[in-house]
């Protein structure tokens, strides 16, 4: 009950945010921490139970029919995560207080801001795929209406929909994938799919499955080739992108991953795909990252590379991998945090984020600077702080991985280089740096700005002098991926070994690309050639390819006129069914000889073909009114030829009646215009020839089945006998099928109806408006 | 032989019935009423509808055969009139301002849409040819003559000329294949071609085949499956917005009801040839539909594809055959009926607040609308939210239950290409949100006009209902699986 209360509450402070903004105006952030304060301390007093192996699992029935309910599923890797989104949460909106100040939409951002971490929490305490889907596709959606909170900005809006299109389609992916795996393992329940590991790997659908789920945490958690929407997303105010787009949503995939590694993880396919993909990410972020001048840019570079850190370490799938990889989630989100929220505070104060232009922010921002250069120790991973024990544990892990340990180890060692130099130009540079023009003289900031980093930060260091308590929430969150008890002793000092010398490698190249750092921009751009061949190129060309795509059908199938839409309806036609009558075999029976027909069948067979002809070649309208006629009269007397004088007489009446209406309107209608060339009306005539031939073929068809005559002698016998009439027709149209004939009648009733209203209506005045245009373009 | 004629159980059509009355009372009752009060008629017309959907619930676990077994009222066809219904009830709320504005003749406006909607409702319940074909005609012919209404407005003339041709073609076809099938079984009752089809097994005579074919088109020409659709845009952008919404959801019910009766009862012998014809007019339907939609820039084409689109995925719940796609084609519906007409019922509000003659029809018009008429945006962004498939919208459930079904079929290919359109479905409902919200009003004229209380109101429930039944369903799907049950149960 707590955990619905936990997510059910977010939501409804979504609700009342705006209105509590317009009342306490710049307290309202201190008011809103309540809640994820609340959360953080509820969340952490769950703590030891669920170190033990507890699991807190709870369920409602939402849609019964498709297996899919309200559940949830709380272990310990939920916990990790729930406190990182509560804890965090608390902090971020603080800041946002200080940050947005008295901004006129403030309201709107904090009910956006609650909206999302109420989604995330729902999506890691989901314990059914499909609502875990709900919850993730809301991140999506919130994360998408955050980007584009400063909405007057193009380059926001455009950031903000890509961002969207990005997740969202990889978000349906997954959606398709969840749908495949609950077909696989019989149930859309998390606790039910955790043990049928082997079941599902051995299904024939597991690559579609994997393929699918990991393009949903691949777009999500912005790996490579998805990664590019992630830079973008820094559109977003600065609190956005500490907590969405660094510390929690961008993480959602690395979730989505570590949780099904018992049910997809440790197959060949898992290992290469999921091991690739994070290895190339780590990398490409790195390197990107050092070649960055905006704040911002760097810092969310290095979150790429983090997360393809993290990728790797559970595309490896060993007992220390992954308990690297849980240490290195709460590492990383205290750090990266503190930076981006130290980035908002820097520019909030200078008025630039460009790193060329920033240094000896020390002394006017001292609490800032301290801050900083705590995060930025943790991130590039010295001693005493709980970042060196994470790369530690790093790089044993990857030391012993199963496979290409080599290529991992060095990888990762190239990688962390590179972000020991962005390191010391996101946290230390600013600060201590000598250059210095920006455009404000700073001061310190606001107090609800300063909470957010020195807590972050300090906690880095408080965990990394005393790690007891990081542990005990790490090893909770390894043993719940793991499925298996994982005991995680964490400590500053392992004696001397490989992965010390690894670590003193590291910082060393590291440094030195720090001071080379100015040298290496002007040689050149890793990241320019990657903008202008990367995925963000491929991403614009899919879309203008889909555009061009809907051009074309459209020129081709919606051209306005209906003497195309016709054309297709009837080429379609003598397609479908002309296939199945020829494959069908339909016509194979003999046709009764057409020199059986007597003379005067010829002839008026013959006056129908003319009179066809005529009808169409005319270029009169009345002469082919009247073409028309004869063709109707023709069967009327084809009608008398084979003795059914009582159609011919109605045949007789309504071409009459035709004609005459024809005669009517004709007189009003201008003669033929010229509308198709020669060639047009060739085409026509071919399709139209198709189509009679078609209508021919199927009349001989149904003229070679045995004939079945029951209901002609039934109403022949009875129509004297029970309905007192002798005239057979009569009988069945006002007796026998008295009640089709009312339905006619009531047909013709509203028929009469539509006709009355279009003639009472005179056109009062002609519209000055031209014809309907066919298609409209962007 | 014997001919068996049943005693005539009115009530079990007293829904129809009462329809086709309140039309015809409405007729003569804007005879006497002058010029300024017809736009009274939308009243009784609404309780019209309202009664007969309380009669549907009188009736509700009826299983009758009646008018010498031509229709059925069973949950099959009463699930789907409270559909029909819902969309006629809605389309007369958004119709009291709107359609005294563009001065369309309300007597007749009012009679029409209600004897259209008992030709719908009759379709429904429909078990044998001729009933099904008579059913057609008459909500076909009242919608030729509603989508032409507007005389002010050449496009409307023109949609109504193409409708009725086009229409006209297709039930052409339709009653050819209707034909065929009476050739070869001798009997019209959907339940004698089923029979016929189970004795000759796979040796189905080839008539059966072709007239299947036949009707398979004309049907699709009335539910606009790709290819023939090609009406669709044109006869919704020229029709008046509130007959749009009508026809956009009313139709495609009715339309469904039919081929799901065809296909599911009358041809359930041929179902492993079908279900390859269904599956390729799905796959189709929805690209094609989705493609299109992303360029216009004309609201009312847009949703016109969209609803091309829309029928696509429904499409792919009947073609799974079974009881959870039939089950999600009966939610889908009901939830399509509540997005579709709601998101056409905002163009008639943005139509209040403009000028011109086509105003609210544009992507433009919208611009800014977040600012203005905040309420009236938020409940664009939720209809447009849910038909993108967002959850926890209803939109999202509908289409999740429509997959589920392909998927339990084993056509996965198809589930995954319904996936694949939604995403690019997205960036047309999303650049309806984006444009409320993020874009300023050019021009900067707003003009106060109040919004009709009815329309209002008809808004405000498609919204909540989006919302509602996304978060909880439960109530509506019993009723569905009650529904499918007994219909495959026999």
């Amino acid at each position: 009950m707590a955990i619905i209360m936990a997510i059910l509450s977010g939501f409804a402070l979504t609700v009342v945010a705006p209105w509590l903004c317009r009342l306490a105006r710049g307290a309202t952030g201190w008011i809103i921490a309540l809640q994820p304060v609340g959360l953080a301390f509820y969340f952490a007093s769950q703590l030891h139970p669920i170190a033990a192996g507890g699991v807190i699992a709870l369920s409602y029935p939402w849609v019964p029919g498709l297996g899919i309910a309200l559940s949830f599923y709380v272990d310990g890797l939920s916990l990790l995560f729930a406190l990182l989104i509560s804890g965090i949460g608390a902090l971020v909106v603080i800041y946002a207080g200080g940050y947005l100040g008295e901004h006129p939409q403030a309201g709107r951002f904090y009910a956006l801001i609650l909206m999302f971490m109420a989604s995330m929490l729902g999506l890691v305490l989901a314990g059914n795929v499909i609502t875990m889907f709900v919850f993730w596709e809301l991140t999506s959606l919130s994360s998408f209406l955050l980007i584009g909170f400063d909405h007057q900005r193009e380059a926001a809006r455009a950031a903000a929909l890509q961002a969207l299109l990005v997740t969202g389609a990889g978000g349906l992916a997954l959606l398709a994938g969840l749908l495949l795996l609950g077909q696989a393992g019989g149930s859309l329940e998390l606790s039910t799919l955790l043990n049928e590991g082997r079941a599902i790997q051995s299904h024939p659908l597991y690559l579609s499955i994997l393929l699918l789920i990991l393009v949903g945490a691949f777009t999500k958690s912005a790996q490579v080739p998805f990664h590019f929407w992630l830079p973008g997303a820094m559109e977003a105010p600065t609190p956005v992108s500490a907590y969405l787009h660094s510390a929690t949503m961008v993480k959602a995939g690395v979730y989505l991953l570590a949780r099904l590694s018992p049910v997809l993880g440790g197959s060949e396919a898992w290992h290469y795909l999921v091991t690739g993909a994070g290895t190339a990410t780590m990398l490409l972020g790195a390197a990107v990252a050092l070649w960055q001048t905006d704040l911002k840019r760097i810092l969310a570079y290095s979150t790429v590379s983090t997360l393809g850190a993290l990728v790797l370490l559970l595309g490896m799938d060993t007992v220390l991998s992954v308990k690297a990889a849980m240490l290195f989630l709460l590492v990383h989100a205290l750090y990266k945090g503190a930076l981006f929220l130290i980035a908002g505070a820097v520019d909030h104060e200078t008025g630039t984020r460009e790193v060329t232009r920033l240094g000896r922010l020390a002394r006017a921002m001292p609490v800032t600077a301290v801050a900083a250069g705590l995060a930025a120790l943790s991130m590039a991973g010295l001693p005493p702080m709980l970042g060196f024990i994470n790369k530690e544990l790093l790089y044993e892990a990857k030391l012993q991985a199963p496979r290409a340990s080599v290529l991992v180890t060095s990888a990762g060692v190239l990688a962390n280089m590179f972000l020991v130099a962005v390191a010391g130009i996101v946290g230390f540079a600013p600060f201590f740096g000598r250059r210095a023009d920006p455009p404000r003289m700073p001061h310190e900031a606001p107090l609800a700005m300063l909470v957010g980093p020195a807590v972050l930060a300090g906690l880095g260091l408080v965990c990394g002098l005393f790690p007891d308590a990081a542990s005990i929430v790490v090893s909770a969150a390894a043993g719940a991926v793991r499925a298996e008890v994982t005991a995680v002793e964490l400590k500053l000092w392992h004696g001397i070994n490989p992965v010390l010398g690894l670590s003193l490698l590291t910082v060393a190249a590291g440094v030195g690309l720090y001071a080379a750092r100015g040298f290496l921009r002007r040689a050149g751009s890793i990241g320019d050639a990657i903008g202008r061949w990367g995925p963000r190129r491929w991403y614009s060309l899919l879309l203008a390819s889909l555009n061009g795509l809907a051009r074309v059908q459209t020129r081709l199938l919606q051209s306005g006129y209906l003497r195309r839409y016709l054309m297709v309806i009837v080429l379609t036609t003598v397609a479908l069914v002309g296939s199945t009558l020829l494959l069908r075999g339909g016509l194979t029976e003999p046709v009764p000889s057409l020199l059986d027909a007597r003379f005067y069948e010829w002839t008026i067979a013959a006056l129908i073909l003319l009179a066809t002809l005529m009808a169409v070649l005319s270029p009169s309208r009345l002469a082919a009114a009247a073409a028309l006629s004869v063709i109707g009269y023709g069967v009327a007397l084809l009608y008398m030829l084979f003795s059914a004088p009582d159609l011919a007489m109605t045949q007789f009446a309504v071409e009459t009646l035709t004609v005459i209406l024809f005669v009517l309107v004709v007189y009003r209608l201008p003669r033929f215009a010229s509308l198709s060339s020669r060639r047009a009306r060739l085409r026509d005539a071919a399709i139209a020839l198709l189509a009679g031939g078609l209508m021919t073929a199927l009349v001989l068809t149904a003229m070679t089945l045995p004939r079945d005559l029951h209901l002609a002698t039934y109403f022949a016998e009875n129509s004297l006998l029970l309905a007192k009439g002798r005239n057979v027709v009569n009988a069945i149209l006002v007796d026998f099928r008295a009640l089709d004939t009312l339905g006619e009648i009531t047909v013709l009733a509203v028929a009469g109806i539509g006709i009355y209203a279009l003639l009472r209506l005179r056109l009062e005045e002609p519209a000055d408006s031209g014809s309907s245009q066919p298609e409209e373009e962007v | 032989m014997e001919i068996s004629i049943a005693p005539l159980n009115l009530l079990a059509i007293a829904p129809q019935i009462v329809v086709s009355v309140t039309a015809l009372v409405v007729l003569l009752v804007g005879l006497f009423l002058p010029e300024e009060h017809r736009g009274r008629i939308a009243w009784p017309s609404l309780a019209g509808v309202l009664i007969a959907a309380g009669l549907l619930y009188y009736l509700w676990d009826r299983n009758d055969l009646t008018l010498s077994a031509m229709l059925r009222t069973d949950g099959y066809s009463l699930f789907l009139n409270l559909i029909i219904l819902i969309a006629a009830a809605l389309a007369i709320l958004f119709s009291v301002d709107y359609a005294g504005r563009v001065r369309l003749p309300r007597t007749e406006y009012y009679s029409l849409l209600l004897l259209s909607t008992t030709g719908m409702m009759l379709m429904t319940a429909a078990v044998n040819l001729i009933t099904l074909f008579l059913a057609l005609e008459m909500l076909s012919i009242a919608l030729y003559v509603l989508v032409g209404l507007n005389r002010a407005e050449q496009r409307s003339g023109e949609a109504a000329i193409k409708y009725l041709v086009l229409g006209a073609f297709s039930s052409g076809f339709l009653l050819y294949g209707m034909a065929l099938v009476y050739g070869q079984v001798g009997s019209m009752a959907l339940d004698d071609v089923r029979v016929h089809l189970l004795s000759t097994g796979s040796q189905s005579p080839v008539l059966l085949w072709l007239g299947l074919g036949l009707m398979l088109i004309g049907f699709g020409f009335k539910v606009a499956l790709v290819p023939f659709h090609m009406w669709t845009p044109d006869v919704y952008q020229g029709a008046p917005t509130s007959v749009t919404a009508f026809m956009s959801a009313g139709t495609k019910v009715a339309g469904f009801a039919a081929l799901g009766r065809v296909t599911l009862v009358a041809f359930s012998g041929l179902q492993n040839v079908w279900i390859w014809v269904l599956a390729v007019l799905a796959a189709l339907t929805m690209t094609i539909g989705n493609l299109a939609a992303l360029r216009q820039t004309n609201l009312k084409r847009m949703l016109a594809y969209s609803s091309i689109a829309h029928a696509g995925y429904v499409l792919v719940g009947l073609t799974a055959a079974n009881r959870t796609g039939l089950d999600a084609v009966f939610f889908y519906l009901f939830i399509y009926a509540f997005m579709n007409t709601g998101a056409f019922a905002v163009l008639i509000a943005a139509h209040r607040l403009g000028s011109s003659p086509v105003a609210g029809e544009n992507l433009d018009d919208l611009a800014g609308l977040a600012e203005h008429r905040p309420w009236l945006a938020a409940a664009m962004a939720l209809l447009m939210f849910s038909l993108t498939g967002v959850p926890p919208l209803a939109g999202f459930l509908g289409k999740l239950y429509l997959f589920s079904a392909a998927v339990e079929a084993g056509l996965i290919w198809l589930a995954i290409l319904g996936v694949l359109n939604s995403v690019v479905s997205a960036y047309y409902y999303l650049r309806v949100v984006v444009t409320m919200y993020m874009r300023d009003k050019k021009g900067a004229e707003v003009v106060p006009a109040p919004l009709c209380p009815a329309l209002q109101l008809g808004i405000a429930v498609a919204a909540i209902a989006t919302v509602f039944w996304g978060l909880w369903p439960a109530s509506i799907l019993n009723l569905v699986t009650i529904t499918t049950r007994s219909f495959f149960g026999g």
